[in-house]
């Protein structure tokens, strides 16, 4: 288990388009990935590889989460993660 | 021969045949199957999903060269099909507790759906539409139906059905639709909106059209008189064929004064503009030099949920950048009664035409309207935005709705929100009691646009909904000519632009008659444009002055349209 904490920093959140993008990288790694919101004790770790739980999370700009992997590759799929978050997706 | 009746609102002929189009409906009931079929039942959901993998990628590559930004819906509910939580909710369904595939796929898809519309953000809500629409594509695979979408046509055919959602005009093959009727819909409807943009004929409100006609029909769709002929007489068709060839050469000439300069016969500039009513980029933009109708219905009416002020920002900086530089007149909220939104109660009026609706409701509601001033004056740092009122029917109405936009500009300012500071504000001027003080208006505001569909209901008090009494509505009476007259004259005398945005001034009798009267600015939809400018090509000033004068002294609306059309016909034939 390998986990980190960042912020979301995109003004559009993890919705749309960088929900799909997030989706899609951690789709390729082979361990299990979730994302956990820090900002509310009752949130459960989603299963970061589904877009439709990662969507129901309502990750806006600025919250706090964890982004935690399981297995033969996840450090690397946290680092790629937690960098992916970092680059704002590409927004400005 | 058979006759059906129905609303023409998109114009032109159409001979062929008839294509039912149903959409699925999902019809599910709990059951379950016997021990030992697991793996052969979950691997007949695997196979459909595999199925509706197939389709949606072929949806997303016809797509993607001509409209991208629709393809990208598809391309989201293949990522919501192949999402391996709804994979393992069906499989768990399927093996522990032996449940249909069809009734595991409805419980799972329906269980996200319902926890998406519990997000707290409005845009996340709203992908629950996308979850259904993705599980109703399984559903109809595991039943056997085929694809019934109007991308594959192999044939040219005239489209019939009940109504037709955006996803179905959305994938439709413009190749092979000759013409369009449905059963539901008005002349605002999304249906007609998109078939005029296409200049697919197409009539709508055609009572119990999809039970009488069936597949393979010979029909005649005359949607310039509004109706359709059921297995007409060979004479009746060589007519039609006739008819066809006259409506396609009097539609190329037309089309031929598209983007000639609005000028009359004796060489008077005069301004064409555009009404809109989404944030869709369209050709009629090139055209015209004002947009003197811009409806925000379709943010307040298309969602779930109350428009935040940012979304809608963002739709009216798009329609500035659509209008390439021409000036947007955006009209506040215009609702009531009659039209409901889902997220917010109104209460029932037994005459909601003359109660609490437009201006009146947001000043009633003035959260509501603050967001929507906020978002259209933050617009307005992007280009020359303009805001109209609807439902003025006083000078009071005028302060109240002033006093609103100085407190919205002093909060911007406060928060350093850039906007335009002389930002122009004017009026609709559709009740009579503002229309006879129209001098005194002008003294209120910059501007000022009549609607004249509701001018004629409130002046000739006609419930324009009312099918029985639609020889009442007369929009070109005299009190009607007069009204207007007293209204152009009084705006033009301030020095404040009067413009119509109504459909009498896309109207060949009317067109002609506004200009006599003085009006000066005519705003119509995309597909009018060329129509009218070919039209008012034909007078100089002098006569249209001429004939307007004789049109007021006259008794009857059926004099004036004759009279006047019988002027133009001289001109035409």
């Amino acid at each position: 288990m390998y986990s980190k904490n960042t912020e979301l920093k995109n003004v559009s959140g993890l919705h749309a388009r960088p929900a799909s993008e997030f989706v899609s990288m951690a789709k390729t790694f082979e361990s299990k990935v979730t994302v956990r919101r820090l900002d509310d004790e009752a949130a459960q770790p989603a299963n970061a590889k589904s877009i439709i739980k990662i969507l129901a999370q309502g990750l806006s700009v600025g919250t706090p989460i964890e982004i935690a992997a399981d297995g033969p590759d996840e450090q690397e799929a946290v680092e790629k993660l937690f960098e992916l978050v970092e680059s704002k997706f590409g927004e400005d | 021969m058979r006759i059906l009746k129905g609303n023409p609102v998109s114009r032109g002929i159409a001979l062929g045949k008839v294509y039912i189009y149903r959409a699925f409906k999902a019809d599910v009931h709990e059951s379950y199957f016997e021990a030992g079929k697991e793996d052969e039942y979950y691997k007949k959901f695997k196979d459909a999903v595999a199925t509706a993998e197939k389709e949606l990628a072929t949806i997303v590559t016809s797509m993607s060269a001509e409209s991208p930004e629709k393809a990208k819906i598809f391309t989201a509910h293949t990522e919501i099909l192949m999402d391996e939580e709804v994979d393992e909710g069906v499989k768990e369904m399927i093996y522990e507790s032996r449940a249909m595939p069809d009734y595991a796929v409805d419980e799972i898809f329906t269980d996200f759906a319902n926890l998406l519309e519990k997000a707290k953000d409005p845009l996340i809500a709203a992908r629950a539409a996308d979850l259904r629409d993705v599980r109703n594509r399984v559903l109809r695979i595991l039943k056997g139906e085929k694809e019934s979408n109007l991308a594959n046509l192999r044939e040219n055919v005239i489209v019939v059905a009940h109504d037709l959602l955006p996803s179905d005009t959305a994938t439709m093959d413009r190749n092979r639709v000759m013409g369009v009727i449905t059963e539901i819909g008005g002349a605002t409807s999304h249906t007609a909106i998109l078939t005029r943009s296409y200049k697919i004929p197409s009539l709508l409100g055609v009572t119990d059209a999809v039970q009488i006609m069936k597949n393979g029909d010979n029909i005649v769709l005359d949607a310039l008189a509004g109706k359709v002929l059921l297995d007409p007489e060979k004479e009746v068709i060589k007519e039609y064929q006739e008819k066809l060839v006259e409506f396609i050469k009097e539609e190329r000439e037309t089309s031929e004064y598209l983007d000639k300069i609005p000028l009359v016969a004796s060489g008077e500039r005069y301004s064409i503009g555009l009404n809109v009513g989404d944030t869709e980029p369209e050709d009629g933009y090139k055209y015209v030099d004002f947009v003197g109708l811009f409806r925000t219905e379709f943010l307040y009416m298309g969602s779930e949920y109350m428009p935040t002020e940012q979304e809608q920002f963002e739709a009216y900086k798009k329609v500035l950048a659509n209008a390439m530089g021409n000036p947007v007149t955006l009209r506040t909220l215009d609702i009531g009664g009659d039209k409901t939104l889902r997220y917010m109660a109104l209460p029932k009026e037994d005459n909601p035409f003359l109660g609490n609706r437009a201006l009146r409701l947001c000043l009633d509601h003035m959260e509501m309207f603050k967001t929507q001033l906020r978002a259209a004056l933050r617009a307005s740092a992007f280009g020359e935005m303009k805001i109209m009122f609807p439902m003025v029917g006083t000078i009071d109405d005028i302060r109240a709705a002033n006093a609103v936009v100085a407190a919205v500009k002093k909060e911007l300012k406060i928060e350093g929100l850039a906007f335009d500071e002389k930002i122009n504000i004017g009026i609709m001027i559709e009740i009579p009691s503002i229309g006879l003080i129209a001098d005194l208006a002008a003294k209120e505001v910059d501007f000022a646009s009549v609607g004249t569909n509701d001018l004629t209901q409130y002046l000739h008090a006609v419930d324009r909904m009312n099918p029985s009494i639609t020889k009442y509505y007369q929009t070109m009476s005299p009190a009607m000519l007069r009204s207007l007259g007293k209204i152009f004259s009084d705006f033009n005398k301030a020095g404040k632009p009067i413009s119509v945005c109504g459909e009498l001034a896309s109207d060949d009798i009317g067109a002609v008659l506004l200009f006599g009267l003085g009006l000066r600015k005519f705003s119509m939809n995309a597909a009018n444009i060329a129509r009218v400018k070919r039209i008012l090509s034909l007078f100089t000033l002098e006569e249209t002055e001429e004939i307007a004068k004789k049109a007021q002294n006259m008794s009857t609306e059926a004099e004036i349209l004759e009279f006047v059309k019988a002027e133009i016909e001289k001109r035409t034939i």
